[in-house]
């Protein structure tokens, strides 16, 4: 199959020196679609529906290319949905194990109907060392009153190629809220577009990172405020080591009509070793003046009162960075509430550090 | 009960808005050719290398395109820009013998009123050429020069041949190479080592003929040890063609100098700024920005800072104000490369009428800047609903060594600050103007008292509604 085209466009055009507009990608892999994925037993109240294709009109944040792979790919279509009224506690867990080679695209469509409530937990997993190329994309609709709650984590193996591509709609006082943990993959490209169409509805983004070796992280963040009093909050707490490379891309639009709407981006990168490369473009595009966009950043290494703190401490500064990594990592960790995601992660985390 | 809101007024334009005819002026065609190059070189006397270097960059010009980002400038047709055009008589060193039309239009402008009150030096320009040049005795004495581009070429050429767009080369982008096609006046300034100017030196440029360009040259070399803090002024009559300014600030900061360049930018309505401005630093050097930013159709106007030398410093503070039919594209750049550097970068911005404002910026820490600090703060104000605020500000950070603070915020006029001016007797007109008012006091502030009151004047405050 042939990537080609540019992923993760930036939705207003900068410099071009910064190498931030968008990634141009030109290559050929493999689509063997090996792979599993296993699906723990559905809990009352959800449906699974397969080859549907509901909320095409749903643009993810990977962009335009990602929509035309999956069309040109005649990719088939999990739809998974929370019936009406329908507060459903125990998470619906989709765990996609991959191995050596494998090649696999795949897409997902979570509809929350009016006043329900679903919690979907995605695990990519592979073994540390293997190469192959995972695409997937997930497009979300809340309805009147619903939420969703969305849970990714990456732990493929360092090798891969991978795309993950997300799109969310929100009727009136909807929820999106999703959890993402971005620890494996060689080449990961994460793109994530929420429209908040409904008046009070909301999104709310966490994303834990840790980037090492030679791993590219391209992230692409675009919440787009339509609605009156929508809000939105988008935090990133991440450490970056070796010689990785993260570029993050985030827009707050807030777009005339949204009156009341608040959007705030807020990111935290520890910086780990000399030769991380990071880059950083925190954007609020605003045509309303009935709102409030704010967006902070803070990127350095450890502080040297922080440094000085532990060490009188008996705690060495490679403990202490160690340390404050898990530090950030589980400012994320501790809003996933299943068991068997967590461990999954606490001992990728070990492994790597 | 309505909402009050302060009406923030348009920039008085009545104190910019006249010209006069360029009779007996000099002019090449419209438009921009190798013939029209080779003219402009001729009619000033270029040195051979210099005709050369013209002639390379408009290449170099032919071969750039247009920028895809940032505002829309297909209303700027160069087949109808006038490149050059020279008023009607030479430089001169006292006000009395400048024609009486050049200098009414600076003494409207109050140009010569704040050579006697608080300037150590002025140049004035009109259209392409400087018509008015002086410099104080005493700091003549301290061996500074201050003179236009013309006289710098002829009187030191190897200096200018080191640094002439040495620092914004041709190739960094279409307009920079347009500007050495056609570049013509602007000043030269050289600070010698250890010297301090006390007041401030002033440029005036005025752009006073209908569809012509400005591409004055402004190079400013401070040398080890020194200080200087230079202002700069521009302003044009509105037409109902368009006009083009492309000029290049290009400023050489020694090791432990300083330079402080203050710009209050009030181009007409139908102006394309596209003006490019850098600065490199040496060892423990510290550069300032002071720029306000009110006037022009379009801008793209992004002050750099290079902070090559270990110990070296910059600080922006920079205000912006876009109202009807203006998209003004404003920010900055910092290159860290030394160690120990530092940069700080203060932003405002107001929009209204449906003007469109952009705060775009970018720090770039270089892998060998150790310990680099860097902050941003950029605050946009929107007073109505059919107006633009965007920040596109972005960080590329290539050493964990570094300590970079960023933080934004878009709004309006904050009702919990209402409500704690009122709470306080101050009713709620007047708590709407100060905030208003406050918003772009860090910029005022930073100015030489004349000028803060120029932008106070600027941004005039009244109140309606209720």
């Amino acid at each position: 199959m042939e990537i080609k085209g540019v992923f993760n466009p930036l939705p207003t055009l900068t410099w071009n020196f910064l190498d931030l507009n968008g990634v141009g990608i030109d290559e050929t892999v493999k689509l063997n679609n090996r792979g599993d994925l296993v699906i723990q037993d559905l809990p009352n109240g959800v449906t699974v529906e397969k080859d549907g294709s509901l909320l095409d009109d749903v643009q993810g944040g990977v962009g335009p290319e990602m929509e035309n792979l999956m069309k040109r790919e005649n990719v088939p279509t999990l739809v998974i949905r929370a019936q009406k009224g329908k507060t459903v506690s125990e998470p619906i867990c989709l765990d996609y194990k991959l191995g050596e080679g494998d090649g696999l695209l795949r897409k997902q469509e979570i509809i929350a109907e009016e006043g329900s409530e679903i919690t979907v937990i995605m695990n990519y997993t592979s073994k540390r060392n293997e190469s192959g190329f995972f695409g997937i994309q997930t497009k979300l609709k809340a309805e009147a009153g619903a939420t969703i709650h969305l849970v990714k984590t990456n732990l493929l193996g360092d090798q891969y190629l991978h795309f993950d591509d997300i799109g969310a709609v929100t009727a009136d006082d909807a929820h999106v809220d999703i959890i993402q943990m971005e620890l494996g993959g060689g080449r990961n490209f994460i793109g994530v577009q929420a429209d908040l169409y409904g008046r009070k509805s909301r999104f709310d983004g966490n994303v834990g990172y840790l980037t090492r070796g030679t791993q590219l992280l391209d992230m692409n963040y675009n919440i787009r405020h339509h609605g009156k009093k929508s809000e939105s909050e988008l935090i990133l707490n991440g450490a970056m080591m070796d010689k990785s490379v993260k570029n993050f891309r985030g827009t707050i639009n807030l777009i005339r009509g949204a009156k009341g709407a608040v959007g705030d981006e807020q990111e935290n990168v520890l910086l780990l070793s000399k030769d991380v490369h990071n880059k950083s473009l925190p954007n609020i595009l605003c045509s309303e003046e009935d709102v409030e966009g704010t967006h902070g950043a803070t990127i350095g290494r450890l502080s040297e009162d922080m440094l000085f703190y532990m060490e009188s401490r008996g705690i060495s500064e490679r403990e202490a960075e160690i340390l404050m990594t898990k530090a950030r990592l589980n400012n994320v960790n501790r809003m996933i509430q299943d068991v068997n995601t967590l461990g999954r992660i606490q001992q990728f985390i070990e492994e790597v550090l | 009960m309505a909402e009050i809101k302060p009406d923030v007024k348009d920039i008085d334009r009545s104190l910019y808005d006249f010209r006069y005819d360029e009779k007996d002026f000099y002019k090449v065609k419209e438009g921009l050719t190798e013939d029209i190059v080779r003219q402009i070189s001729k009619e000033k006397n270029d040195p051979e290398w210099m005709t050369e270097f013209r002639l390379k960059a408009l290449e170099t010009y032919n071969e750039q395109k247009i920028p895809e980002w940032g505002p829309d400038i297909s209303g700027l047709n160069m087949d109808d820009i006038v490149t050059y055009v020279r008023p009607n008589t030479g430089m001169k060193g006292k006000w009395s013998e400048v024609p009486d039309d050049i200098k009414n239009t600076f003494e409207r402008l109050g140009i010569p009123d704040a050579e006697r009150k608080s300037l150590a030096g002025v140049g004035a320009q009109y259209d392409s050429e400087l018509v008015y040049h002086n410099v104080k005795e005493e700091v003549l004495a301290q061996g500074v020069v201050y003179t236009d581009m013309e006289s710098a070429l002829r009187d030191h050429e190897d200096l200018v041949k080191s640094h002439f767009m040495k620092l914004v080369p041709p190739t960094d982008h279409k307009f920079a190479a347009l500007h050495g096609a056609v570049w013509s006046g602007g000043s030269f300034v050289y600070v010698p080592a250890g010297v301090k100017v006390e007041i401030p030196l002033q440029s005036y440029f005025r752009l006073n003929a209908p569809g012509a360009g400005q591409f004055e040259h402004t190079l400013i070399i401070v040398e080890e040890g020194a200080d200087l803090h230079f202002i700069e002024g521009c302003s044009a009559p509105k037409y109902s063609v368009a006009n083009l300014h492309a000029g290049c600030v290009e400023l050489y900061v020694g090791k432990n100098a300083h330079l402080r360049y203050s710009t209050i930018e009030n181009w007409s309505k139908n102006m394309y700024n596209l003006n490019t401005k850098r600065a490199i630093c040496e060892e423990g050097a510290t550069m300032e920005w002071v720029s306000g930013s009110f006037g022009s159709h379009v801008s793209y106007l992004y002050p750099t800072t290079i902070l090559k030398g270990d110990n070296s410093h910059m600080e922006f503070t920079g205000i912006t104000f876009a109202g009807k039919t203006q998209n003004l594209d404003t920010g900055a750049k910092v290159i860290q490369i030394g160690k120990n550097t530092a940069s700080s970068i203060s932003s405002k911005s107001i929009s209204k009428d449906g003007g469109i404002s952009t705060y775009r910026s970018s720090i770039t820490v270089m892998p060998q800047a150790k310990n680099a600090k860097a902050t941003v703060s950029c605050q946009s104000l929107m007073l109505d609903d059919i107006s633009v605020s965007d920040t596109v500000p972005a960080m590329d950070i290539r050493t964990d060594d570094a300590d970079i603070g960023h933080e934004a915020k878009i709004g309006r006029i904050s009702d919990d600050a209402v409500f704690y001016l009122m709470s306080r007797g101050i009713s709620e007109n007047e708590a709407r103007a100060m905030i208003v008012s406050g918003f772009a006091n860090p910029v005022s502030k930073e100015l030489p008292l004349e000028y803060a009151v120029e932008m106070n004047n600027l941004i005039n405050l009244e109140m309606t509604g209720g």
